[in-house]
């Protein structure tokens, strides 16, 4: 761990409180909660056993994890704090891996740059870990091996899938050159393909800098007096941060205001679902939340095509219509249609369709819908006793931030570490995750839930209500816990 | 000793058989071996060469000689193969009533991986 780098955030959150006349143990108060226990995001209760202990298993094994993301690199880390003998490889192509991937809504707002989120995969290896700079192209899990792009052939005793997941641009029509991505790296060819006309999307590390410099142009266009569209979309697979696809409508909107240019501005919001968000409490704030800021909406609309040319966004519209009498069901019938419609944008943000990378969706260790199938709870395999898988790549309902890897590592962790002893896997994930809903800048709502499909906050205070102080606590707190909890295994 | 000979005999054969067999597996990322895809989905109908026109045996089998293509053309017919055809509503492009084999051969291939297969297709003298 490196503390300069904690000096340097903590330092500056003490300024952005000192704008507000409080010191950090004032702001910490006010929230009722510790110091420590903010800067650890919350003492929130994990289901996975004692924290502290300090006996480490004397269990051995060759235990290989393909993917140095988050949640590559810091169960990695968890393990060599748990294991006398630890024998773990990480296989992990991409220089930039462990980038703060949550830090770019942020990046997409103009509130942090590009260089806030970089971090590379090789200040963040634990010691004692091996690291194999290859791509896993194939699983062969009847004989424990994997084979690289290389063609290195590495076996294992026990294997963890967290590969992350694929942004599947070119399912949309008009978007066929972008081609798939991955948050992290140059993705020169996808955004040369959504091109300088107005459209982005926050979901690469590059991405999030070309949306802030095209949200600052279409602001422009509104300030000087044309009327400006602004259109925001969320697909219909699972998504990464569900929350991300709004949070950029909100910080759009807060730009607007601030620039004065916000009754020139239309922002619409086009999801594929039927609601903001899963859990009715939070769907009711938000939607409190859009008609306070005069957004408009509309459910069940699917980009699938955009025509760059004429600045069009074309959707898959689905309703239900009431259809003859069914003498059998003595009912109506529900007949589900669907129409193109086709919208005029000057922004476009783009939240692409998300899938499991097809190395891993077409192996023995992928499902029908490619995600890797594990026990949602002990997150072990379901087909082979010694794979087991967490992060995006993992087939876990509600689970694809950086919250839910911080609850699935520890989990993950026991329940290998009793599979290698022999024992049996006590350790449960019951779905928490987190977003901190950016609505202002300024203001989060910190949702907290879990399967319950209830919110369950951590701290003592309405979960509806926005709050600046998680703002401070996303924008200066969270990412040290991260980096520097969350890495080294401890938080 | 014997025994010793004999595994590193072995695991010598492992190692070369796996030096010469690079896997490589089009739609994953990866830097596009346009040769590798061409081998896989292309030379079973088109020939290694590009100038096969039939099947062996099956004389109401044809295709059309593909070696020398310009690039842009072969690009362009596979990504409607692939993709559909925009100025039809995103319909099956069905060229000689071979639409269907040829979108399930290329509806792995990314839009660089087909630029690439199309230059190579080009290249086949």
């Amino acid at each position: 761990m490196d503390n300069k780098y904690i000096d340097k955030m903590l330092s500056e959150m003490d300024k952005d409180l000192a704008k507000q006349g409080m010191s950090r143990r004032d702001a910490m108060k006010l929230a009722g909660i510790t110091g420590a226990g903010m800067f650890m995001g919350g003492a929130t209760s994990a289901s996975a056993a004692d924290e502290n202990k300090t006996v480490k298993s004397n269990a051995k094994g060759k235990i290989v994890i393909v993917g140095g993301g988050l949640a590559g690199m810091s169960t990695a880390a968890r393990l060599t704090l748990n294991l006398s003998d630890p024998d773990i490889t990480v296989i992990e192509p991409q220089e930039l891996s462990v980038s703060y991937q949550p830090g770019q809504t942020l990046v997409g707002g103009g509130i942090w740059d590009e260089d806030d989120i970089a971090y590379k995969r090789d200040d963040f290896v634990p010691d004692g870990v091996k690291i194999v700079k290859e791509k896993v192209i194939l699983f062969n899990p009847q004989e424990n091996k994997v084979t690289t792009d290389k063609g290195t052939v590495i076996s294992y005793d026990y294997l963890i899938l967290a590969t992350g997941l694929h942004l599947d641009f070119e399912r949309i029509r008009g978007l066929e050159e972008a081609g798939r991505a991955m948050s992290a790296g140059d993705n020169e060819r996808l955004l040369k393909a959504l091109g300088d006309d107005g459209i982005c999307s926050i979901y690469t590390a590059k991405g999030a800098t070309k949306t802030w410099e095209q949200m600052q142009k279409y602001i422009a266009q509104a300030k000087s007096g044309k009327k400006t569209k602004f259109l925001f979309t969320h697909p219909s697979t699972p998504v990464k941060c569900g929350g991300a696809p709004k949070k950029i409508m909100y910080l759009t909107n807060a730009r607007l205001k601030e620039a004065g240019a916000r009754e020139n501005a239309e922002l619409t919001f086009y999801p594929n679902g039927g609601a903001m968000f899963g859990i009715p409490e939070y769907h009711d704030a938000i939607l409190g939340q859009f008609k306070r800021e005069d957004f408009k909406w509309h459910y069940r609309h699917n980009l699938i095509e955009v025509d760059k040319k004429n600045k069009i966004a074309v959707f898959d519209a689905k309703w239900q219509e009431k259809g003859p009498w069914d003498p059998v069901l003595k009912d109506y019938e529900v007949i589900p249609k669907h129409e193109k419609v086709r919208v005029p944008y000057d922004f476009l943000h783009i939240t692409p369709p998300q899938l499991a990378p097809r190395e891993v969706a077409e192996s023995d260790l992928g499902s029908a819908k490619g995600w890797v199938p594990v026990n949602k709870e002990t997150l072990q395999h379901i087909r082979y006793e010694n794979v087991f898988s967490l992060g995006d790549v993992a087939q876990v309902p509600m689970g694809k931030t950086g919250g839910s890897v911080r609850k699935q590592y520890k989990v993950l962790v026991d329940n290998l570490i009793a599979l290698m002893n022999g024992k049996t896997l006590e350790a449960k994930y019951a779905g928490y995750t987190v977003c901190p809903l950016i609505t202002d800048i300024g203001t989060v709502m910190l949702a907290e839930f879990d399967w319950t499909v209830k919110p369950t906050p951590s701290f003592p205070l309405d979960p509806t209500v926005e709050r600046w102080m998680w703002w401070l606590m996303k924008v200066h707190a969270l990412k040290p816990m991260t980096m520097y909890g969350m890495l080294s295994g401890r938080a | 000793m014997k025994k010793i000979v004999l595994s590193m005999l072995v695991a010598s054969i492992g190692l070369v058989a796996a030096e010469g067999t690079v896997p490589y597996k089009s739609g994953l990322l990866l830097p596009p071996q346009a040769d590798k895809i061409y081998e896989k989905e292309c030379a079973h109908c088109h020939g290694k060469d590009g100038k096969a026109t039939s099947f062996a045996g099956s004389s109401r089998v044809s295709y059309a000689v593909i070696a020398g293509m310009d690039a842009a053309t072969v690009a362009k017919e596979l990504k409607e193969y692939r993709g559909g055809e925009k100025s039809n509503d995103y319909r099956l492009h069905n060229k000689y009533g071979y639409g269907s084999i040829m979108r399930s051969a290329t509806k792995d291939l990314s839009w660089e991986e087909i630029d690439a297969v199309a230059k190579y297709v080009s290249g086949l003298k």
